[in-house]
């Protein structure tokens, strides 16, 4: 396995009684890179997540983190590993400090406490409440700080910002950012598209157990369907453009504008174009999640 | 596994004031009672001669009641076990299980801590609370008896609490490795708790009926010893039962190792599925 790679899953399966969770994830994660994960809720996020940490194990595949196999040395991956899991639950009887005080001395009392406390002011947490009264967001903000204070290699992140507030989103993906700036591999597991384009290097869609897609964002984008819209100086006949490979006419306005779907490059239409007196031309990208939703689309059909 | 038991310990602290103080108090009375009751034992002994075999059997020899060690025995020592048993059971099912099923355990284990040193970090902060609460309980019944005729020394005392420790290790071991196998840590107390009841009713009524016997022999509590171990304890008993402690932790400790950490109630046991009830993993986070 190369240096490079920070995290790599081959055939992994898993199955909870006659539920196949995992059905064969393939996943290649280089260091220092923003990973997004995606995939609705049971597509298997948080159980390849729980595999990478030996908290399950798979029934067949290989696993490397950081170039350990989780199950031979558990404890040098969680070393090196920062953790959120997707339920932030805490002891509700001891306060933010003392939890992560505790957090700190399993890791061997090696954290510099200066730098929780400035994760804690840019995250607007207070240290001194009990757990018990803590909202879900603040809780999550302390599922955040305890998985970055220790400066980890590999943050696992399954759905950082669940219950936080905008701007404490926005936050939170500025720290994903400089994690990664200093070095960090960010593997983060969302169904949140903007922020998985905002921070991702790229992503993988997973579908029932199986990853479907890894990509880059923008390229995922660029491969979909885009809606191309032209308005002409007279009224055309626009029956040529059906000819363009790729190209639909979903509406045509009395000759002088047209609506049409393009599949792939834009470059057969704009070829084709430079025949007709165009006045003007406007192109609709589509959003990840509307890629990301177009992967689904065969799933409720055939529900 | 030091951080793992002290946090573990700490976590015990109100148990092992609220059992020990409990029965300390209980220790406190007993004693102070006793000159009172030793003066008029004549006619305790004569009352207790009309209770019913069937109930004496579950408490030891009345026939030594006006004796120290037999007073503290039928009131005290007899079902001690049972209910500091309670504690064994619920505190060795909810062990790891505990926070497993609210999904603490999850996060935990993502901490550089092994299973190995977890599993023996909390159960050895459950050895210490189980001995902290007989010690408490110890200091209950040996101060009062600076005020008191009873006459026990204060190292014999430990004998019979010994053997409790043993019978409470041995059932929060045995309710330890039941959360380990069975689907929820409710299961594994309610099984563990009907085995320590079952016990102790099948010790008592082997005493009067002996075709139970042979039943009785397979209980734990027919080697606990109270009254007894004041004459001096069985050392073989003694060691059965922290065998078995031993072995059903190790067990436990095997069964951890091998699993996986559930969440949402996967890895459970499977019931039949029934027309009624909701197909298995239905909307299940995976």
């Amino acid at each position: 396995m190369s240096e490079n790679i920070a995290l790599m899953t081959q055939g992994l399966t898993k199955s909870y009684g006659k539920v196949r969770a995992l059905r064969g994830v393939d996943l290649e994660v280089q260091r220092g890179e923003i990973f997004g994960f995606l995939g609705p809720n049971g597509a298997g996020k948080t159980t390849t997540i729980r595999c990478l940490l030996d908290l399950i194990r798979p029934d067949g595949g290989t696993v490397r983190v950081l170039g350990i196999d989780p199950q031979a040395d558990p404890v040098e991956v969680r070393r090196r590993t920062g953790y959120l899991p997707g339920e932030m639950q805490l002891d509700p009887n001891m306060t933010v400090e003392g939890a992560l005080r505790y957090f700190n001395a399993l890791r061997g009392n090696k954290v510099d406490w200066g730098f929780v406390r400035q994760l804690a002011a840019r995250l607007d947490l207070d240290l001194k409440p009990a757990i018990k009264n803590l909202s879900h967001g603040n809780k999550q903000k302390v599922g955040v700080v305890q998985a970055l204070m220790h400066h980890p290699e590999l943050l696992l992140l399954d759905e950082p910002t669940l219950g936080l507030d905008p701007l404490m989103q926005q936050e939170v993906l500025r720290l994903i950012i400089e994690a990664k700036a200093n070095g960090a591999t960010i593997f983060f597991s969302s169904h949140i598209m903007s922020e998985v384009e905002a921070v991702a290097e790229r992503v993988a869609i997973i579908r029932k157990g199986i990853v479907v897609e890894v990509a880059e964002p923008v390229s995922l984008i660029n491969r979909a369907l885009h809606r191309a819209r032209i308005r002409f100086k007279q009224p055309v006949d626009v029956s040529p453009l059906t000819n363009v490979p790729g190209v639909t006419v979903l509406s045509h306005d009395d000759g002088t504008s047209v609506l049409l779907q393009v599949e792939g490059e834009m470059d057969g239409l704009i070829k084709a174009l430079a025949a007709f007196p165009v006045s003007d031309f406007e192109t609709e990208r589509p959003s990840l999640e509307e890629i990301f939703l177009a992967y689904y689309e065969g799933d409720q059909k055939e529900g | 596994m030091m951080t793992i038991f002290r946090y573990a310990l700490r976590r015990l602290r109100g148990q092992i004031l609220g059992w020990g103080i409990a029965f300390a108090l209980l220790g406190v009375l007993l004693v102070s009672m006793y000159d009172t009751i030793a003066a008029q034992q004549e006619q305790i002994e004569d009352l207790l001669k009309f209770y019913p075999q069937e109930f004496t059997a579950f408490f030891g020899d009345f026939s030594a009641f006006g004796t120290a060690e037999g007073f503290l025995s039928i009131e005290l020592l007899s079902y001690m076990p049972v209910i500091l048993g309670i504690f064994a059971v619920l505190t060795g099912s909810g062990l790891l299980v505990s926070d497993e099923e609210n999904g603490q355990l999850d996060l935990i284990m993502a901490y550089p801590v092994s299973r190995t040193a977890l599993f023996l970090g909390r159960l050895l902060a459950f050895v210490v609370a189980a001995v902290a609460i007989l010690a408490i309980t110890w200091l209950g019944l040996v101060v009062p008896m600076n005020w008191s005729s009873m006459d026990i020394g204060w190292g014999t005392i430990w004998l019979p609490l010994l053997s409790a420790l043993a019978v409470l290790l041995l059932f929060g071991a045995l309710s330890l490795f039941l959360s380990m196998v069975l689907p929820s840590r409710r299961l594994a107390a309610t099984t563990a708790g009907l085995l320590l009841v079952a016990s102790f009713f099948i010790t008592g009524l082997a005493k009067i009926n002996q075709d139970l016997e042979p039943v009785a022999r397979l209980s734990p509590l027919n080697y606990y010893q109270a009254q007894d171990a004041f004459q001096g304890l069985n050392g073989a008993w003694l060691a059965g039962l922290f065998g078995s402690a031993v072995l059903f932790a190790a067990l436990a400790w095997w069964c951890f190792l091998r699993r996986d950490i559930r969440v949402g109630g996967e890895g459970g046991w499977r019931l039949p599925s029934l027309p009624f009830r909701r197909r298995a993993g239905a909307g299940r986070e995976t």
